[in-house]
């Protein structure tokens, strides 16, 4: 059905707020992406010859060990998340009594809005070098400064975000898959586990994609979090982005990444999308 | 007895509220048409600190205080966006974001009958633009140098060797690609037979030091290097003085400027002050107060670098800042700043490299 006139004007603001502050930009950000820089200047000059340097520069294994570290990072993450996320929404759609769920799920919007500054903060004075639990991790053999552990704590840092925003995310999912399914699977004699693997997972499956590409375009998409967290070591490509846009302004460089990283992300959102949806066909 | 009734009650109290009101509008108007406001973009800490106290010894200049985020050069792509529209009256800066704003042609010359004050600042150590104009106002002076946390370090630093030592596991905190302007790579490459002109032996020090697990931290801002040294998360580190100054407020440092082996940068901070804003004379007038020699020595008090101002008190503490000619020649070393500034694209793209995937 094409979309009338009418349905066209009623789109048209949105379209040119799309337009102005998502498109142009990122079209700007393209074409600065292919412009020559001058070491020692602040940017390209309007006039700037177009190079392929700059994405040239990204073909080397150190560019792609740090896309590799955001990406695996990020995706550890996201699973991880989602591994909390959906039995705290199964279980609050399910088990927790009427009168509680407005409640824990108000706890879980309020974590939305705290600050990530201040949990990253908080994390990193309880987890850190010279935190509280320093002397038990030392006790244990785990060493504050190691690589591993930063790491941890920059997944920490990132599932202090995507647990809350994953498990609202699911309880509309969960909310939808009819109960008396589950316990048709378990009357002809599966087990529960059973029965959840072969209906409820299936059941929520284009809910967990849509809670997983939530949190994975939040975390490759990070920057506070490695800054702080990952102690200089740990670095997403948002801080090489940062680095080349504020500290050395080197625009070129900085937008060639930015567009690698956005070809990156769609390129997996698109690809998980498409598989979900070839293997789980409703 | 007076018997007053609710609308005397109301009346009275709306009229005293309205008599408090108008005469705190009114006094804020006297104040601000007496104080004519600037915008400048200082440092944070001890810095901001200093600034603020000096502007509160005068009366004509209000300032607007924007702290820097990050680097010294992390405000120059904000500058850029936005001009000729200039937001800042004055950025305080060195020689190295110095030279950026020179080549982008933002500043506004600077001259003795302009700034009074600058007649007692030594003339060789003001930045010059190829015309010889005088383009930015000295303060002070401080040092990035090595220092150590005397309590809790495992060793007494003595040369950059001793840097892999393996009882310093995860003990040093060490400037980030876009800090210090690399002159830690500079200070590695000098140990190794180079210098700013020849990195390569800088470079494979560094190597062999990210290789070692010494490196606790890497410091990509100000905050990170004081917070990791005064929480005792690394215990000694190549950085500059404010953040040093910070840190031996509190616990014993050890600052290793006369240190052979351990070379000491000088840098000096200051004043750019940019054009096309409203309130240059105003500007000016401020900045000539903050160098005269009672405010130097209260910046050299709060901040902790050395005042420029010959006519100043040099405290105790920042004796280490002062260098007999013999001290300078021995201990400090003078990088040719054209040459830092316009490599720093391409030293940070190395340290990306060849540096961060071993740490």
């Amino acid at each position: 059905m094409k979309p009338g006139r009418g349905s066209l004007l009623l789109l048209s603001p949105a379209g040119a707020v799309f337009l102005g502050f998502f498109f142009l930009p990122m079209a700007g950000l393209f074409i600065e992406s292919f412009r020559i820089y001058v070491p020692g200047s602040i940017g390209s000059k309007a006039d700037a010859p177009f190079t392929l340097a700059n994405y040239g520069e990204l073909l080397t294994p150190s560019f792609a060990g740090f896309f590799f570290e955001t990406l695996r990072i990020s995706l550890l993450a996201s699973l991880v998340g989602l591994l909390f996320a959906f039995p705290l929404a199964y279980w609050i759609t399910r088990s927790l009594a009427a009168r509680w769920q407005p409640i824990v799920i108000g706890l879980f919007v309020t974590l939305m809005f705290l600050s990530v500054l201040v949990r990253t903060y908080a994390l990193e004075l309880t987890f850190g070098a010279v935190g509280p639990l320093r002397p038990l991790l030392v006790e244990i053999g785990i060493s504050p400064n190691s690589r591993g552990y930063i790491e941890t704590l920059v997944i920490a840092g990132l599932l202090h975000y995507i647990v809350p925003m994953a498990t609202l995310t699911l309880l509309g999912t969960i909310q939808n898959v009819d109960p008396r399914l589950f316990d048709a699977a378990q009357a002809l004699g599966a087990p529960r586990w059973k029965a959840h693997l072969g209906v409820t997972l299936p059941l929520c499956m284009r809910g967990l994609l849509a809670a997983f590409l939530f949190a994975f375009t939040f975390s490759i998409s990070a920057f506070v979090i490695p800054m702080i967290l990952g102690k200089g070591r740990v670095l997403f490509i948002s801080n090489l982005i940062y680095t080349r846009f504020s500290e050395i302004a080197n625009y070129p460089s900085g937008a060639a990444i930015s567009i690698v990283l956005f070809v990156v992300a769609i390129a997996i959102v698109y690809g998980m999308s498409h598989l979900v949806n070839k293997r789980w066909k409703t | 007895m007076l018997h007053l009734t609710r609308r005397q009650i109301l009346e009275r109290t709306a009229a005293i509220a309205g008599i408090a009101i108008l005469g705190g509008t009114l006094g804020s108007a006297r104040r601000a048409a007496a104080a004519t406001e600037i915008t400048a973009v200082e440092w944070g800490g001890g810095v901001v600190d200093a600034m603020k106290q000096i502007e509160s010894k005068q009366e004509k200049v209000q300032v607007n205080w924007v702290l820097h985020q990050g680097g010294s050069g992390a405000i120059l792509p904000k500058i850029k966006a936005t001009w000729p529209n200039a937001e800042y009256d004055y950025v305080a800066g060195w020689e190295g974001s110095f030279t950026g704003m020179l080549k982008e042609d933002w500043l506004v010359p600077v001259t003795v009958d302009t700034v009074p004050n600058l007649a007692d600042i030594p003339e060789k150590i003001i930045v010059k633009s190829a015309k010889g104009e005088w383009m930015a106002v000295p303060r002070a002076v401080g040092g990035i140098y090595f220092a150590y946390r005397e309590d809790i370090s495992p060793i007494k630093l003595k040369s950059i060797d001793d840097l892999f030592d393996p009882s310093l596991k995860g003990k040093i905190c060490w400037p980030g690609p876009t800090q210090s302007m690399m002159l830690q790579i500079v200070a590695l490459a000098l140990h190794a037979g180079g210098d700013e002109n020849n990195m390569d032996p800088g470079w494979a020090l560094m190597k062999k030091l990210a290789e070692t697990g010494n490196i606790g931290r890497i410091a990509v801002t100000d905050t990170d290097f004081t917070t990791s040294l005064t929480s005792g998360e690394t215990a000694l580190g190549f950085y500059s003085e404010p953040q040093l100054t910070s840190v031996a407020q509190s616990f014993p440092l050890v600052r290793l400027t006369k240190q052979e082996g351990l070379p000491t940068f000088l840098y000096q901070s200051g004043f750019a002050v940019f054009k096309n804003r409203p309130n240059l004379e105003a500007t000016l007038q401020f900045i000539n107060h903050c160098i005269s020699p009672e405010m130097s020595t209260i910046y050299a008090e709060i901040a902790g670098e050395a005042p420029l101002n010959v006519k100043a008190k040099t405290p105790d503490a920042l004796k280490h800042l002062a260098f007999t000619p013999e001290e300078f020649d021995k201990y400090v070393y003078v990088p040719d700043f054209n040459v830092v500034l316009t490599q720093q694209d391409a030293w940070t793209k190395r340290w990306e490299n060849e540096i961060a995937p071993l740490l």
